[in-house]
């Protein structure tokens, strides 16, 4: 019995990217959630998204003194227009209106040094 | 020709100096040693009421945000759009609905702008560095004002709207009479 011809083994040198494919996926893949984490962020913070998150730290007291539920109704776009329909239209408004009033928003001065009772003691007024 | 351009040139850049020596003025950080001696010892119950008041604004800003938001979506907008689809002349009441949503689009940028300097103040160590904790504190201070102005833009806006479907109305019943 004749041994069968082998074949010649070839030393077949590897590049540097067949050795290292692995690493690469690797590497390539956290550095594209990196970018993509940090375009998040970027957006998170330039968009005003960041400040309606209440349940940033510091502010989860108030979180659960959010109001869920829209108060201001729906008012159609479509259908007729007559004396009724505006004014119906009119009492919805006055009275979404009125609740957009009902609370004066950022009045005061609570960042004046007095309120801080930081005040230059020379200059207080009695 | 020449000293025309070179008189011109000197009269900006006065302007351009005036203008910054008044800003630096408005938001003068002098803070006299009592009263940095002052946040120094209060530093802590300062940062107390800062965070309360951060806390405090964050939640109004979404609750009364959301409200002006939805009268502006939900019931100018679907006004508007309602004569539109009936063919009826709404100019007036979109040339108010376009100025509530730029003032609307104003306080959320100067909410933002707000916030951020107050975050900013909050983590200045004012035992510290209490003038640059003051200077800070005192920008804050002036972007509120701006969101207090900007809230009262948009609710005179709502009132301007209110105003407008009344106009609406009249020339409505002249045009179609009393009876539609």
């Amino acid at each position: 019995m004749e041994d069968k011809p082998t074949t010649p083994v070839v030393d077949e040198q590897l590049s540097f990217w067949d050795e290292h494919r692995f690493m690469v996926l690797i590497v390539v893949t956290i550095l594209i959630s990196l970018v993509m984490v940090s375009i998040s962020i970027f957006i998170y913070k330039v968009s005003g998204s960041a400040q309606l998150d209440l349940s940033r730290p510091g502010l989860q007291s108030v979180s659960d003194k959010v109001d869920r539920t829209d108060p201001v109704t729906d008012y159609s776009p479509f259908g007729p227009v007559n004396k009724n329909t505006v004014n119906d239209f009119t009492k919805i408004y006055e009275k979404q209106a009125a609740r957009a009033k009902a609370v004066d928003a950022f009045n005061g001065d609570p960042l004046n040094p007095d309120v801080l009772e930081f005040s230059d003691p020379s200059t207080a007024t009695e | 020709m020449k000293k025309r351009a070179r008189f011109a040139l000197y009269a900006i850049a006065a302007v351009v100096i005036l203008s910054a020596s008044g800003l630096k003025n408005s938001y003068a950080t002098d803070l006299t040693a009592e009263q940095a001696d002052l946040v120094k010892a209060n530093c802590l119950s300062i940062k107390g009421s800062l965070n309360q008041l951060h806390a405090s604004d964050a939640l109004l800003r979404v609750n009364r945000g959301q409200i002006y938001e939805s009268m502006g979506t939900k019931l100018m907008a679907s006004f508007n759009s309602r004569l539109s689809n009936n063919s009826l002349d709404n100019k007036g009441l979109v040339a108010v609905t376009n100025s509530y949503q730029s003032a609307l689009s104003t306080f959320r940028s100067d909410f933002q702008t707000y916030e951020q300097q107050l975050s900013t103040a909050i983590k200045i160590d004012c035992t510290k560095d209490p003038s640059t904790f003051h200077a800070s504190l005192e920008l804050a201070r002036t972007n509120r004002a701006t969101v207090r102005q900007d809230i009262i833009r948009m609710n005179r806006y709502i009132d301007d709207y209110r105003s407008a479907v009344n106009d609406f109305m009249l020339n409505f019943e002249r045009v179609t009479g009393k009876n539609s």
